[in-house]
């Protein structure tokens, strides 16, 4: 269970993060929630998607990284096998939070994430001519949470701007892989292609002016990394099983 | 001479009014169409707000009136309902209860699950309710679990569903949305007379402000009072009350106990000693009410069993007393006039038929919306007929409910088993069921209210025996239909775990709203 509570400099003084650790929360995730400020990087690898949150309802933007819950196809040898891993990924094991007197955003904590501890790692406040003071690691995470928070804002607009002009579709994902096995992949959604091609020119400017357009086809060119994870996933299932082999 | 169609006048604001209007406007009242819809409602007569149950066609006039799912919702104190639960029809007893989902049973059309679950190979005594052996929606139900997740687009579900809802707010909230939206002209004016035309139409109706009302075409949703269709053209009304006994009503509205308390997503349906008593679940309270006979009972002792059943908070609340007289015109549509809802008639609130009627006729209106006015009378002729139909269908299926009790403990339910009462193509059917079980083919109409599933659940909730020795060789199939029998008990499992609870689902509603796609 995460234990997540609000960062104080007295309380986590000596807290530490062991940075080597901090990616295996995401070693069990098939979709990591992503914003649109990072499309442009996430496309290197992932699939960037829409799906719904399965608390609220609402859209999210999501990369894929794995094809069935549970499987992580860029996770191996105990990290992510990337040029650019998803901030909501990298940010662990910090949260925003709100304060419940004031609102204002507070940076969180979750002190049972693997990679806390008090004994190895980047400490997250040093001392500094007697004053306790944020470390670069924790400036680091400040920086990554501030991105997420403009992004998550940024992203919310696009999804609301597509869901205005009708232009998500259902995606169903239907794959039989190498070995004859297949998978099924559902609530799923895109931008339908035919749709933006039919917009007016009044709709592509509007969506060209508000920063989207860009954003729509990093969004579009992505799909094609579906084949990526099909074949990452090929290529595990041609890996025997380690312990099998080892087996006489 | 023959003149278009092109002016429409809908006297009555209540949901009847406005839900006709609306699907006429949805349909007709396109970009430059010459089709006009006007509503003209009474200041002072306040409406009857019929029946908070619905049918699943619900959904579907919301969506073809443009209605987003979460507006309805949260703006009608809308919650899911998914079926009915009767108690204490059987014989009376505590445990005597069955359900009539909205669920098709599992793999209806495929096999006769029917059939089977009649056969020996379930004269066990472990024997499951024919609800739960055929369809997972008793279970969802038993457990007050929504229909659907909040990730379902918004008319998606994965059970099948229907609303329990407040029908003031809808008729304000269908009021706001057809004048806002459907381009329906709204007037609110009293009624003082009918002007004729020379073939006997509708020439206007005269307002009292606004002084003659012109159209082509005028819609009867003046409720009870029935202003056109009675009053003006003096169309017969034919009781059934020797049929349905229920004459009166009593009804309460019952605040939850706690602001959370759980929301049931059925309709319960108590048998009483002289009717039965109705228990919807809103979002912020409970519609509860005694219908019952008064030839059998008198309010004194009705009050008595409605105090009896919603217990101690029961004398806080105020009781609205309601006549009811069961029937209808000999017909609906007479001249240039046709009349939607209670004008054109009245059944007890049993199996919620009110506001369906109201959408099929609404739907057939604007579907067949003659042209111009020398086809009128053809449309009439078969708008009469479909209705004449359906209305006796319903009338069939509710008495159908009464007649297969066994309770003995009074003479409402003795009475109501008299042949007598019984209606002739009811008997029929019955014959027919006492060899087979209910199936589409039973139906001749395609114009059916409901289901031949719907007759299933009732005979075989009540104990009805379907006789299957001369159609065993229709049955043969056992092992695909064992095979679907077992697919439903993973359906049960599934939706245990899939499905969140009722409340749950309508506070994220209010919160989030479902999305369209």
């Amino acid at each position: 269970m995460a234990k997540i509570v609000a960062l104080d400099p007295v309380t986590h003084r000596h807290t530490k993060i062991i940075a080597e650790q901090v990616e295996e929360s995401g070693a069990d995730l098939h979709m990591v929630p992503v914003v649109t400020s990072e499309f442009l990087k996430l496309v290197v690898h992932y699939p960037i998607l829409f799906s719904k949150d399965a608390e609220t309802g609402q859209f999210v933007c999501v990369a894929l990284t794995g094809l069935q819950p549970g499987e992580n196809l860029f996770w191996s040898d105990a990290a992510m096998q990337t040029l650019y891993t998803p901030l909501h990924i990298t940010r662990q094991p910090f949260f925003l939070g709100q304060d419940d007197q004031t609102g204002e955003n507070v940076i969180c904590i979750n002190e049972s994430h693997p990679c806390v501890n008090q004994i190895s790692g980047q400490a997250l406040f040093a001392e500094e001519y007697g004053e306790i003071v944020a470390t670069d690691t924790l400036k680091q995470a400040q920086g990554m949470l501030s991105q997420l928070l403009q992004g998550e804002k940024q992203t919310a607009d696009l999804i609301n701007k597509l869901l205005a002009k009708n232009l998500l579709t259902p995606l169903r994902l239907d794959i039989t892989f190498e070995n004859g096995q297949t998978s099924t992949l559902q609530g799923l959604y895109a931008v339908d292609e035919d749709k933006l091609a039919r917009l007016s020119a009044d709709d592509l400017f509007e969506l060209h002016s508000e920063s989207m357009l860009q954003t729509i086809y990093t969004h579009l060119a992505s799909l094609g990394q579906i084949y990526n994870l099909i074949a990452r996933k090929n290529k595990r299932n041609e890996q025997p099983n380690p312990w099998l082999k080892a087996a006489p | 001479m023959n003149k278009a169609i092109t002016s429409i006048v809908v006297v009555g604001g209540g949901t009847a009014g406005w839900i006709t209007a609306g699907r006429i406007a949805a349909m007709h009242c396109t970009e430059h169409s010459p089709i006009s819809v006007t509503l003209v409602e009474s200041a002072t007569v306040p409406t009857v707000g019929v029946g908070e149950g619905t049918w699943p066609t619900m959904r579907s006039t919301l969506m073809k009136l443009g209605i987003r799912e979460s507006d309805f919702i949260r703006e009608c104190e809308a919650s899911f309902k998914q079926g009915a639960k009767f108690a204490k029809w059987v014989d009376g007893s505590d445990d005597d209860f069955y359900y009539h989902p909205l669920v098709l049973p599992q793999g209806f059309g495929a096999t006769d699950l029917a059939g089977h679950w009649q056969t020996k190979a379930f004269n066990i005594a472990s024997k499951p309710s024919f609800s739960n052996a055929v369809c997972y929606q008793e279970t969802i139900c038993e457990h007050g679990l929504a229909p659907k997740t909040i990730r379902q687009a918004q008319y998606n579900g994965t059970a099948n569903y229907a609303y329990h809802l407040d029908a003031g707010k809808f008729t304000q909230f269908l009021h706001k949305h057809c004048t806002s939206k459907l381009k329906v002209k709204h007037i609110y004016d009293d009624i003082t007379s009918v002007k004729s035309a020379e073939n006997g139409d509708i020439a206007a109706v005269v307002g009292k402000t606004t002084g003659e009302i012109t159209g082509d075409l005028f819609i009867d949703c003046s409720g009870f009072q029935s202003l056109l269709l009675g009053q003006h053209y003096q169309v017969p009304f034919i009781g059934c009350e020797d049929v349905l006994f229920i004459d009166r009503a009593l009804a309460v509205q019952v605040p939850y106990d706690t602001p959370d308390a759980p929301i049931a997503t059925h309709t319960i349906s108590t048998g009483q000693d002289a009717g039965w008593i109705w228990d919807i679940g809103l979002q912020q309270r409970r519609g509860v009410g005694y219908v019952y006979s008064s030839r059998h009972s008198n309010e004194e002792h009705a009050l008595q069993r409605l105090a009896d059943y919603v217990g101690p908070t029961f004398t806080q609340l105020s009781v609205k007393k309601i006549p009811i007289k069961s029937g209808r015109r000999s017909h609906f549509w007479h001249k240039n006039c046709v009349a939607v809802g209670l004008s054109a008639g009245f059944l007890e609130p049993l199996e919620a038929s009110a506001l369906v009627l109201v959408e099929l006729s609404a739907q057939m209106i604007a579907e067949q919306l003659p042209a111009c006015r020398s086809i009128m009378g053809n449309v009439a002729k078969r708008f009469n007929q479909t209705f004449d139909y359906r209305w006796d269908r319903i009338i069939d299926f509710l008495k159908l409910h009464y007649m297969l009790s066994k309770r003995t403990d009074s003479d409402f339910w003795i009475d109501n088993r008299r042949d007598e009462s019984i209606p002739e193509s009811l008997k029929e059917m019955l014959e027919i069921w006492r060899y087979h079980p209910p199936g589409d083919h039973d139906f001749t109409s395609n114009n059916e209210v409901f289901p031949a599933a719907s007759y299933q659940y009732v005979l075989y909730g009540m104990g009805f025996e379907t006789d299957t020795r001369f159609i065993e060789h229709r049955l043969k199939d056992s092992e695909f239909a064992m095979g679907q029998l077992q697919q439903n008990q993973h359906n049960i499992q599934q939706v245990l775990r899939t499905l969140p609870k009722h409340r749950d689902l309508l506070d994220k509603i209010n919160q989030y709203g479902f999305q369209s796609i």
